[in-house]
C-alpha cells in the first residue's frame, strides 16, 4: 500500500474524529454526568454522593411529574397527527398549480422562523377569551361563540397544541411539497386516464410514495415536540395550576427554581430513556436498510 | 358530450373554490399572531391599556419601534436592542458556517469513505439531536469555564456548533447518499485526493442542501434562548435574551407596544431568511433531505 | 507629523484617562427590568459612580427571577461569578451555606448596619455568624388595593374580615364592577391564599404551617377552612383571568372595571403612574384581619468571593451605596416599598408607605413580622413550590378543600 493510499484510508477518520469527540463529550459524557447526579442527593449545587434511586422515587411521587408525562403523550400524539395531516393537506392543495403559490407558501412557512419568545404574548392574547378570538367573534355578532380552553385546566394543553401546530405545519408542508414535486407527474396522468378521481389517486397512489417524507417529518416533529420548552413557558407558564406542565419545564423548574437538582436530573434521564426507546429502533432499522441497499 | 364537459368544468370550478377557500382561510389563521404583533407595535400604550388588544390602531405611531431599537432599557443599560442584534449576528454567522461546513464534510465521509463502524458513528451523532438541552447546561458551563470562554460570544459559537453537528451531518449524509459513488470513484481514478474530491466534486452539487442546512441552523441558533441566557451575561447577550429582559417584567408596568416592536425586530432576520430563501428551501428539500 | 503625534498620544493616554475616571467595575446580576425598578436602581448606581466605580449591568428578567438564578448557577459552575447578585428569600442564605459569598461583618460592624435593621429581617441577611448580604428595601405583601369610586358606588367600606370582603362581592357585582381583579398565575393565587391563611388563623399558625411545615398543622381543620375561604374568593374573580399579568389586573382596579386587588405594594406604582392619588382615587389597606400582621419581602445584594482586590473594593463601595440612608429613601420612593433600614424616616413618602412603616414598627414589637411565602421568605423553594402547585391547582379546578390539604401534606413529605 502506498503512502498516499494509507493517508486516504486514515484521513477520513481523522477529519471525522473532532466531531465525534465533541459529541462524545457534549452529549454522552454529559448524559453520564446527569445520570450520576440523578443518583446523588444534589439539591442546590451538584454533589457526587450516592443515594440509590431515591430521587427517582421522589420524582414518581410528585403529582406534577405525572401531569407532565401525561401531557407529553397527549401533546406529542395530537401535535404529530394534526401537523402531519394539515401539512400534507396544504402541500397537496399548493401542488394544484395555484396562483400566488410563493406568497402562500411564505405565509404557512413563516411561523417556523419565529421563536415563542417572540410570539408568546400575541398568542396569549388571541387565546384569552376576554381579549382575543372569542371577543372578536362575539363582537362580530356570534354572541354564543365560546373559546376559553386556555382557562380550563383540562383543555389548556390543547391550546399549546394549537400554537405548536401553527408553528410547525409549514415545515411539514415544505417537506411534503418537496416529496410531491419529486414524483413523476406521468403517474397521475396515467391513473387519470384509467378513470380514477383525483382524491382517490392521492390516497392510493401518491401518499404511499411519500414514505421517506413521512419519516423525515416524524423525526423532525418528534424532535420539536420533546424540546417544546419556550412554547409552554411563553404560552401558559405551565398553568393554569400546573395543567400544562411538560417534562422539559418540569426539569427546568426542579433544577433551577426549586433546588431539586437530583429530581431534575432523574427527570432528564427518564426523558432520555423515552427518546431512546423510540429513536434507537428507528435508527437501527433505517441504517440497516441502508446497508442492504448498498 | 357537451353536457358532460360542462359538468366536468363545474366540478372543476367547485374544486378550485374549495382549494382557494381552504388556502385563504388557513392563511388568515397563520397570519393572526403576526397581525396582533404588528398592530400592537403601532399603538400607543394608553390605547392598549384602554383595553384594545387586537383591534386596528386608532392612531399609528412608530415611537415604539424607535424605542425598542435604540432606547429601551435592560436594567440600567439603555441601549435598545441594537448592540444585542449585533451580538446575535456575530454569534450566528460563524456558528452557521462552522456547523454547516463540518456537517458537509461529515456527510461526505459517512457516505463516500465508509469504513467499519461508520453507521454506528452516524447513529451516535444522530442521537445527539434528541438530547434535552436543559440537562446539559451545568456541565457545559463547567467546560466553558475551563476553556475560559464563559460569558463570551465565542463560547456560544462553540456550543451552537457542537450541538448543530448532529443535524447538519444528518442533512448532508442523506443528500450525499443520493449522489452516485461512481462520481467519486472516477475522480479518485483521476488522482484526486480526499479534500480535492470534496471541494471540486461534492460541494458544487450540494448547493440545495447547503441552503437547507443554513436556513435550519440560522433559525435554530438565532432563536435560541436557553444557551444564550445560560452562557452569556449583560452586554454580550444575544438578542433573544435581551428581548426577554425587555419583555419579561416581573414587577412593573409592561410596555406592550415596545415589547411587540422589540419582538418584531428580533424576528426580522429569520423572517427575511424564510421569506426570501423559502423557495430554495423547498427546492433543497426536494433535492435531498426527503430521500433519507 | 504633528497630527500623528497627537493621535498617537491621545491613543496612548486613552486607557489612562478611562482608568482615572473609574477605579473599577462592579458587575451585578438582578431581575429589575421595569421602568420604575430601573429608575430606582439608578439611584444606587449613581451613588456607586460617585464613589468612583462603574456599574456593569447584567439584568436577567423573567420568571420571577428564575432566569437570573439560572444565569447565576451557570456562572458559578464556570467559576466566573458576578461581583454581586440580587437575592430574594432563602437564596442568599443558601448560597452563603455553599461558601461562595463574602462575609460582610467588617462593613456591618464599622457602620453599625445591624442596629438599623429589624431583627426578623436580620435572619435573611445573616448566615450563622456572617452577614452575607445588604438589604435595600422592604415590600409589604399583604395589601388590598381598591378603587374608591367603585366602593362608593356599591356602598361598601374597607372590609374588616375576609367574610365581609366576600360578602361585599355581591354588592360590587350589583354595581357593575368585578369584585376582585387577579390573574391565574400560581404566585398571584398563592398571595391571596397566604393572606387568608395568616389573617384568619394568626401569625403563630402561619409560622407552624408554612415555616415549620408541621404536619399536624398542615392537615388541621383550620387549613381546610382556609381552602374553603379561598374557594369563595374564586367566585369574586372574572373569567378572563387567564394569563393576566398582575399589572393588568391593577390597571382594572385603577380604571374602575374591578374593585379590589390583593397584591404587594409594588402595585402602588401602577396607580401613581396614572396620576391617581392614594385616599382620593384609590385606597390601600392591609388584607382584612383582626390579627394584624406584616408580610415582608426584601431585596438584598450578596457579594461573591473573588480573588481580586479591585473587585472586592468595588463590592465594599456597592454595599455602602446600598446602605446609604439617602439612597434607601430615594430608591424606595421610586420602587413603592419602604427602606429596609428602620432608621430612615418616611415623612416624604405617601400615605400608603407611611402606613406600611407604622405597621412594621407595631409588627416588630408584636412578633407579627412574617416572611412572605410567595416570594420565598417563609419556606425553602422545594416546599414553597408544593404550596404553589397545590394552591394554584385548587384555584383553577374544582378540587375539594380536603383533597387539597391531603395533596399539600403528601407533597411536603415527598419534598422533605
Amino acid at each position: 500500500m502506498s503512502l498516499k493510499n494509507k493517508l486516504d484510508l486514515w484521513l477520513p477518520r481523522l477529519v471525522l474524529s473532532p466531531s465525534l469527540l465533541a459529541v462524545l463529550i457534549a452529549v454522552y459524557l454529559f448524559i453520564v454526568w446527569t445520570a450520576w447526579i440523578s443518583l446523588s442527593s444534589s439539591q442546590m449545587v451538584p454533589k457526587f454522593d450516592f443515594v440509590g434511586l431515591e430521587q427517582y422515587v421522589r420524582l414518581w411521587s410528585t403529582p406534577r411529574w405525572h401531569t407532565a408525562v401525561a401531557n407529553l403523550f397527549i401533546f406529542t400524539t395530537l401535535f404529530l397527527a394534526i401537523t402531519i395531516s394539515l401539512g400534507l393537506f396544504l402541500a397537496i392543495l399548493l401542488d394544484q398549480k395555484v396562483r400566488a403559490e410563493g406568497f402562500l407558501r411564505a405565509v404557512y412557512l413563516y411561523p417556523m422562523a419565529l421563536s415563542f419568545i417572540v410570539t408568546g404574548t400575541a398568542w396569549k392574547w388571541i387565546l384569552n377569551p376576554t381579549l382575543g378570538l372569542q371577543k372578536v367573534v362575539n363582537e362580530l355578532g356570534w354572541t354564543g361563540f365560546v373559546f376559553d380552553w386556555i382557562t380550563q385546566p383540562s383543555f389548556a394543553i390543547y391550546c399549546v397544541v394549537i400554537a405548536a401546530v401553527w408553528q410547525s405545519t409549514g415545515f411539514a408542508m415544505a417537506i411534503f411539497l418537496a416529496g410531491l414535486r419529486a414524483i413523476d407527474t406521468s403517474i397521475i396522468k396515467a391513473a387519470q386516464i384509467e378513470g380514477a378521481s383525483l382524491p382517490r389517486i392521492y390516497v392510493s397512489v401518491i401518499v404511499p410514495m411519500l414514505r421517506p417524507a413521512f419519516l423525515s417529518v416524524i423525526v423532525l416533529l418528534s424532535y420539536i415536540s420533546i424540546k417544546s420548552f419556550d412554547l409552554v413557558l411563553a404560552l401558559t407558564n405551565a398553568g393554569p395550576g400546573s395543567a400544562t406542565e411538560m417534562p422539559s419545564t418540569f426539569m427546568f423548574a426542579a433544577t433551577f427554581r426549586r433546588n431539586q437538582m437530583g429530581v431534575g436530573a432523574a427527570s432528564a434521564i427518564m426523558m432520555l430513556m423515552t427518546v431512546a426507546a423510540i429513536i434507537v429502533p428507528y435508527l437501527y432499522s433505517e441504517l440497516r436498510e441502508d446497508r442492504n441497499a448498498h | 358530450m357537451h353536457t358532460e364537459a360542462r359538468s366536468a368544468r363545474r366540478s372543476n370550478q367547485i374544486g378550485r373554490l374549495f382549494i382557494y377557500g381552504s388556502l385563504i382561510a388557513l392563511a388568515a389563521f397563520y397570519l393572526m399572531p403576526l397581525w396582533v404583533m404588528i398592530v400592537t407595535s403601532l399603538k400607543s400604550l394608553d390605547e392598549i391599556y384602554g383595553g384594545s388588544f387586537i383591534g386596528v390602531p386608532q392612531a399609528i405611531t412608530f415611537e415604539a419601534w424607535n424605542k425598542a431599537w435604540q432606547e429601551a432599557c435592560i436594567g440600567t443599560a439603555c441601549t435598545g436592542l441594537r448592540p444585542y442584534f449585533i451580538n446575535s449576528i456575530l454569534m450566528v454567522v460563524p456558528a452557521v458556517i462552522l456547523s454547516t461546513g463540518i456537517g458537509a464534510i461529515n456527510g461526505y465521509i459517512l457516505t463516500k469513505w465508509r469504513f467499519t463502524g461508520a453507521n454506528a458513528i452516524f447513529g451516535l451523532l444522530l442521537f445527539g439531536c434528541f438530547l434535552p438541552f436543559q440537562a446539559v447546561i451545568l456541565p457545559m458551563a463547567q467546560v466553558l469555564g475551563r476553556l475560559h470562554l464563559s460569558g463570551t460570544i465565542p463560547g456560544l459559537v462553540l456550543v451552537h456548533t457542537v450541538y448543530g453537528i448532529s443535524f447538519t451531518t444528518l442533512f448532508f449524509r442523506n443528500y450525499f447518499i443520493t449522489i452516485p459513488d461512481e462520481l467519486t470513484r472516477a475522480a479518485q481514478i483521476d488522482g484526486a485526493g480526499f479534500f480535492r474530491i470534496f471541494f471540486s466534486v461534492m460541494l458544487p452539487t450540494a448547493l440545495p442542501i447547503i441552503v437547507v442546512s443554513c436556513i435550519w441552523q440560522f433559525t435554530q441558533i438565532w432563536n435560541d434562548f436557553l444557551f444564550g441566557v445560560s452562557f452569556t451575561a449583560g452586554q454580550s447577550s444575544p438578542i433573544t435574551v435581551a428581548l426577554n429582559n425587555i419583555v419579561n417584567v416581573t414587577m412593573g408596568r409592561k410596555q406592550y407596544n415596545v415589547d411587540m416592536a422589540a419582538a418584531m425586530i428580533a424576528a426580522i432576520p429569520t423572517l427575511f431568511v424564510y421569506v426570501v430563501a423559502g423557495r430554495y428551501f423547498v427546492r433543497g428539500l426536494t433535492a435531498g433531505a426527503v430521500k433519507g | 507629523m504633528k497630527l500623528t503625534t497627537i493621535l498617537a498620544a491621545s491613543i496612548a493616554f486613552m486607557p489612562v484617562a478611562a482608568l482615572a475616571e473609574s477605579k473599577g467595575k462592579v458587575e451585578g446580576i438582578h431581575h429589575w427590568v421595569s421602568e420604575s425598578e430601573v429608575k430606582a436602581l439608578k439611584v444606587v448606581t449613581d451613588k456607586l459612580a460617585s464613589k468612583g466605580y462603574t456599574w456593569q449591568d447584567s439584568a436577567v428578567g423573567g420568571l420571577s427571577g428564575a432566569n437570573a438564578l439560572q444565569a447565576l448557577r451557570t456562572r458559578l459552575a464556570a467559576g466566573n461569578p458576578p461581583a454581586t447578585m440580587q437575592f430574594l428569600g432563602y437564596e442568599g442564605l443558601d448560597w452563603g451555606k455553599q461558601g461562595v459569598l463574602r462575609s460582610l461583618n467588617e462593613l456591618y460592624t464599622k457602620n453599625g448596619w445591624d442596629k438599623a435593621l429589624a431583627p426578623q429581617l436580620l435572619s435573611f441577611v445573616k448566615n450563622g455568624d456572617d452577614f452575607i448580604s445588604v438589604p435595600i428595601n422592604m415590600h409589604r405583601q399583604n395589601w388590598l388595593w381598591a378603587n374608591k369610586a367603585a366602593f362608593d358606588k356599591a356602598g361598601v367600606k374597607e372590609p374588616k374580615s375576609w367574610d365581609e370582603l366576600i360578602a361585599n362581592g355581591d354588592k360590587l357585582r350589583a354595581a357593575g364592577v368585578i369584585p376582585l381583579a387577579m390573574g391565574d398565575e400560581s404566585w398571584q393565587i398563592l398571595e391571596v391564599f397566604e393572606a387568608i391563611l395568616v389573617d384568619v388563623n394568626g401569625p403563630e399558625f402561619y409560622k407552624k404551617a408554612v415555616v415549620d411545615l408541621d404536619e399536624g398543622t398542615l392537615s388541621s381543620p383550620e387549613m381546610i377552612a382556609t381552602f374553603d375561604k379561598l374557594r369563595k374568593v374564586r367566585a369574586l374573580v372574572d373569567d378572563g383571568f387567564t394569563g393576566r399579568d398582575w399589572a393588568v389586573a391593577t390597571g382594572m382596579v385603577a380604571d374602575g372595571k374591578a374593585a379590589m386587588q390583593v397584591m404587594g405594594d409594588w402595585a402602588k406604582g401602577e396607580f401613581l403612574a396614572k396620576g391617581l392619588k392614594p385616599g382620593v382615587d384609590f385606597l390601600c389597606f392591609p388584607t382584612p384581619t383582626d390579627k394584624p400582621n406584616f408580610k415582608f419581602v426584601i431585596d438584598a445584594f450578596g457579594m461573591f468571593k473573588v480573588d481580586d482586590a479591585v473587585t472586592t473594593a468595588g463590592q465594599d463601595a456597592w454595599a455602602e451605596s446600598i446602605m446609604d440612608p439617602e439612597v434607601q429613601k430615594q430608591f424606595n420612593l421610586f420602587k413603592g416599598s419602604i427602606p429596609a433600614r428602620s432608621d430612615v424616616p418616611v415623612d416624604s413618602f405617601d400615605d400608603c408607605a407611611k402606613r406600611s412603616y407604622a405597621d412594621r414598627e407595631a409588627a416588630v414589637k408584636n412578633g407579627a413580622m412574617l416572611g412572605g411565602l410567595t416570594d420565598g421568605f417563609a419556606a425553602q423553594p422545594q416546599f414553597a413550590g408544593v404550596f404553589t402547585d397545590v394552591v394554584g391547582k385548587f384555584f383553577v379546578t374544582d378540587m375539594s378543600s380536603k383533597d387539597a390539604v391531603q395533596a399539600l401534606v403528601d407533597g411536603i413529605n415527598n419534598a422533605r
